[in-house]
Order: C-alpha cells, then sequence, then structure tokens
C-alpha cells in the first residue's frame, strides 16, 4: 500500500517535470526565433553596413573588379 | 582578443570581413604555386598577375573554379594562408562563418571547415551564398513575404526565394561569369583563328559582353596569337557578336532562375511582381543581364547596391549576431 502510494507521488511528479521541460521548451523555442527574426531586422542590419559603407567611402584601398 | 570573421570563398574574389570592423581583405581567389615543390608563391591579387603568364615551373590556380573544391590541399593552404593574413594564430582562436555554394557536396563541406579548424579558428560554421547574399543585399527577409535574390559569381549562379529568414526554394547551376569568358575565348579561336587568354576574355567581356542589346555599344580590339602563323594578331569583335558567342550560358543562367521562380509557393511568387527580384554578383553585373531576366520571366529586376560585397556583409551580419542567427548556418536547420 505504502508503495504504491510512492510510486504515485513519483510518477505525478515525474508527469509535472515533463510537462514543465516541454513548455519551457516551447517558449524558447519561442523567444529564440523572435531573437533570431530581430537579428535581421533593418535596425540591426544597419548598423553591420554603416560600418562596411563608412569604409567604402573613407579608402578604395582594395580596388574593386 | 581573437576577432570573429566572415568569409566569402567565391571562386573569383575572397572577402574577408572582422567583426566589428568590416572589410578587411577582398582580392580574387588565385594560388600561384611552384610546381615542383609545392611550395605558395603568391596569393590573392599578385597571384592573379600571374594567371597566362608564368614560366612551366610556376603555376597560378582558381582552386575553387566552377563552385566545386578541385582540390582540397591547395583549398586548404588558400584559407590557411587567408586567415593567417587577418591575423589569425594558434593563439587567438576566433569563430569563423564561411559562406560556400549551396550545391556543394558534404566532402566539400567537411573539408572546407576541417581546414578553417586547422588553421586555428575555434569554430567553423557554413552558410549558403544565397541567404548571405539575401542578408547583405538588404531584403526584408525578416517579413513573411516573397523575396528572390539572384547571385552569378564566378563559377555559381544561385537564385533563392527567402521569407520569414529561412530558404524556400532554391536554384543553383554551377555555370557563371567565367563561363562567359570561355566562350569568348573559343568563339575568337573559332572564327577569328586567335588565340586568347582568360585575362583577355574578361576584359573583352567587361569592355562590351552583353546579354540583350543596349544603348551606346561599341567595338573592342582584340589582341591574341594567331593559331596559323604563331604570330601576334589583332582582331575587331563586335558587341552582336560576343552575345552570340555568350548566349548559351546567358541562356542557362536565365533557365536557373525560371525554375527557382517555379518552385515558388503562388503565395510568394505574387509578391516578386511588386517587390521585384534582386540581381547580386559580379556576374550579374552584366550589361543587359537585368532587362534579359526581366523578359524571360515577366518580372521586375533591380540591382542590388553593392553586388560584389553584399554576400560578405550577410555573412558579416550573422558573425555580429551570432548566437542570434545560429539556425541560418548550414547543418542547423530544424
Ligand atoms: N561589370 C561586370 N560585367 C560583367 N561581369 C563582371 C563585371 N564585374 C565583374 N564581373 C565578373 O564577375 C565575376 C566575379 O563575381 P563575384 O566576385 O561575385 O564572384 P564570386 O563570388 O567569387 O564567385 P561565386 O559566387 O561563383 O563563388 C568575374 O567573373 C568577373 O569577370
Ligand atoms: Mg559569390
Amino acid at each position: 500500500m505504502t508503495w504504491l502510494f510512492i510510486i504515485g507521488v513519483f510518477a505525478v511528479a515525474g508527469a509535472f517535470y515533463l510537462y514543465g521541460r516541454r513548455k519551457h521548451r516551447r517558449e524558447s523555442g519561442l523567444t529564440n526565433f523572435q531573437r533570431h527574426i530581430d537579428a535581421l531586422s533593418p535596425e540591426r542590419r544597419r548598423e553591420s553596413f554603416d560600418r562596411v559603407r563608412s569604409q567604402n567611402r573613407d579608402d578604395d584601398q582594395w580596388g574593386r573588379r | 582578443m581573437a576577432r570573429d570573421l566572415a568569409i566569402d570563398l567565391g571562386t573569383a574574389n575572397t572577402l574577408v570581413y572582422m567583426k566589428g570592423k568590416g572589410i578587411v581583405l577582398n582580392e580574387p581567389s588565385v594560388i600561384a604555386l611552384n610546381r615542383q615543390t609545392g611550395e605558395v608563391l603568391a596569393t590573392g591579387r599578385e597571384a592573379w598577375q600571374m594567371i597566362g603568364r608564368t614560366p612551366g615551373y610556376i603555376v597560378a590556380v582558381r582552386p575553387l573554379r566552377g563552385g566545386a573544391i578541385t582540390d582540397f590541399e591547395i583549398t586548404e593552404r588558400m584559407i590557411r594562408l587567408l586567415l593567417q593574413r587577418v591575423g589569425v594564430s594558434r593563439f587567438t582562436r576566433p569563430k569563423v562563418v564561411i559562406c560556400v555554394p549551396s550545391a556543394i557536396t558534404e566532402v566539400e563541406r567537411r573539408a572546407v571547415t576541417d581546414a578553417a579548424r586547422r588553421a586555428g579558428a575555434q569554430d567553423a560554421q557554413l552558410i549558403e551564398q544565397p541567404m548571405a547574399a539575401a542578408i547583405g543585399a538588404d531584403l526584408p527577409i525578416d517579413e513573411p513575404v516573397g523575396n528572390m535574390v539572384i547571385d552569378i559569381g564566378g563559377g555559381t549562379s544561385e537564385s533563392a526565394v527567402i521569407s520569414l529568414g529561412g530558404i524556400v526554394a532554391l536554384e543553383a547551376v554551377r555555370v557563371g561569369s567565367f563561363d562567359i569568358d570561355a566562350a569568348i575565348q573559343s568563339y575568337v579561336r573559332r572564327e577569328h583563328g586567335i588565340a586568347i587568354g582568360e585575362r583577355t576574355a574578361e576584359e573583352v567581356k567587361l569592355a562590351i559582353g552583353s546579354a540583350s542589346p543596349t544603348e551606346d555599344e561599341s567595338q573592342a580590339e582584340v589582341r591574341g596569337r594567331d593559331l596559323m602563323t604563331g604570330l601576334p594578331r589583332t582582331v575587331v569583335l563586335t558587341p552582336e557578336e560576343v552575345r552570340f558567342a555568350i548566349d548559351d550560358v546567358v541562356t542557362s543562367i536565365t533557365s536557373s532562375v525560371v525554375r527557382c521562380l517555379a518552385k515558388a509557393p503562388p503565395e510568394l511568387a505574387q509578391d516578386f511582381l511588386v517587390r521585384g527580384m534582386y540581381l547580386v554578383g559580379g556576374g550579374g553585373m552584366l550589361r543587359g543581364l537585368a532587362q534579359r531576366i526581366e523578359k524571360e520571366t515577366n518580372t521586375p529586376v533591380r540591382m542590388s547596391n553593392m553586388p560584389l560585397e553584399a554576400v560578405v556583409m550577410g555573412a558579416g551580419h550573422c558573425i555580429e549576431h551570432y548566437d542570434a542567427l545560429k539556425g541560418m548556418f548550414m547543418g542547423a536547420r530544424r
């Protein structure tokens, strides 16, 4: 009887744990996707590109072909 | 401190972007070797000057010709030298993102990443050229709309439809601007009986080559070696002749664009009609090519702002936001 009770408690705890992990994974999938899309936004990209554009204006050291 | 790097390892030109700095290297993908000892004699622009002008014991080669890695050992040495030149050593160990043609094989992929790791990179990731090109050409790929990018390089032509940060359709052929040079070379040989080098053929292409008739066309004088007499001779080429000579190559490029369009889901396809398709890569700068693609697809074509740098700028952006953009690397797709 006691054994059955202990097993029951473990099973419920295990189920909660697994559920929580899945939820966490789903949420982190969401934040990762948002982070990914945000990193591709025009504002983020402008920061990288301005670096190259200003460099291009300053010097044309590597003549283009 | 190691500065992370993005490399566009093109068949014609190699560019390197350093995190926080911008483009630090831009030169032809050529290496000159001593045929007997295998020693590297020159790389980049210096080696490019030697193409077709070397004595027997020196070879100047483009190891990535055809968009494939034709010689693993030479490619590895080129990557190693490249990283050395921008300051990578066993002690700095930067992260490296390398753009490769999307059509390369698993074996070639492994060869590139291994070479970068052996040359001192802490981590080497690959990104498909058209994806990097779309980021670098500033297309709104973060939105759920169809973005089409056409990258025509020296050895490859790749078209891709991108939406919401991922590739939806892709079409790549191992045909590019070098094949246009080769077509000019063989035409001049066949029709005029003179042999010209690949660099001369490229000059002809840049001077008068076109994919469809344009305004202000002119002729070009070409100097080569007469096949009969062996003496130097000059011939005059007309733009029509050159257009005829390169037509097969241009057609295979435009057909690959058409095939890519056909693969796109209809919802995205209608976006191209409004937004147009974007051309990047040196080969895309061929006169009249945008118009030719436009005519054959009934879809507007626009030239990107910095066609030669777009790919490395896109990869550079990925190195600036390495963690957030990890999902864009090859092999990381879920
Ligand atoms: N104005 C131009 N008109 C026609 N062709 C051009 C022009 N400028 C450059 N090219 C050609 O573009 C090619 C180089 O383009 P690019 O640097 O994009 O190639 P790559 O990125 O090294 O090659 P790939 O992407 O195939 O690996 C060369 O063959 C060059 O002759
Ligand atoms: Mg390229």
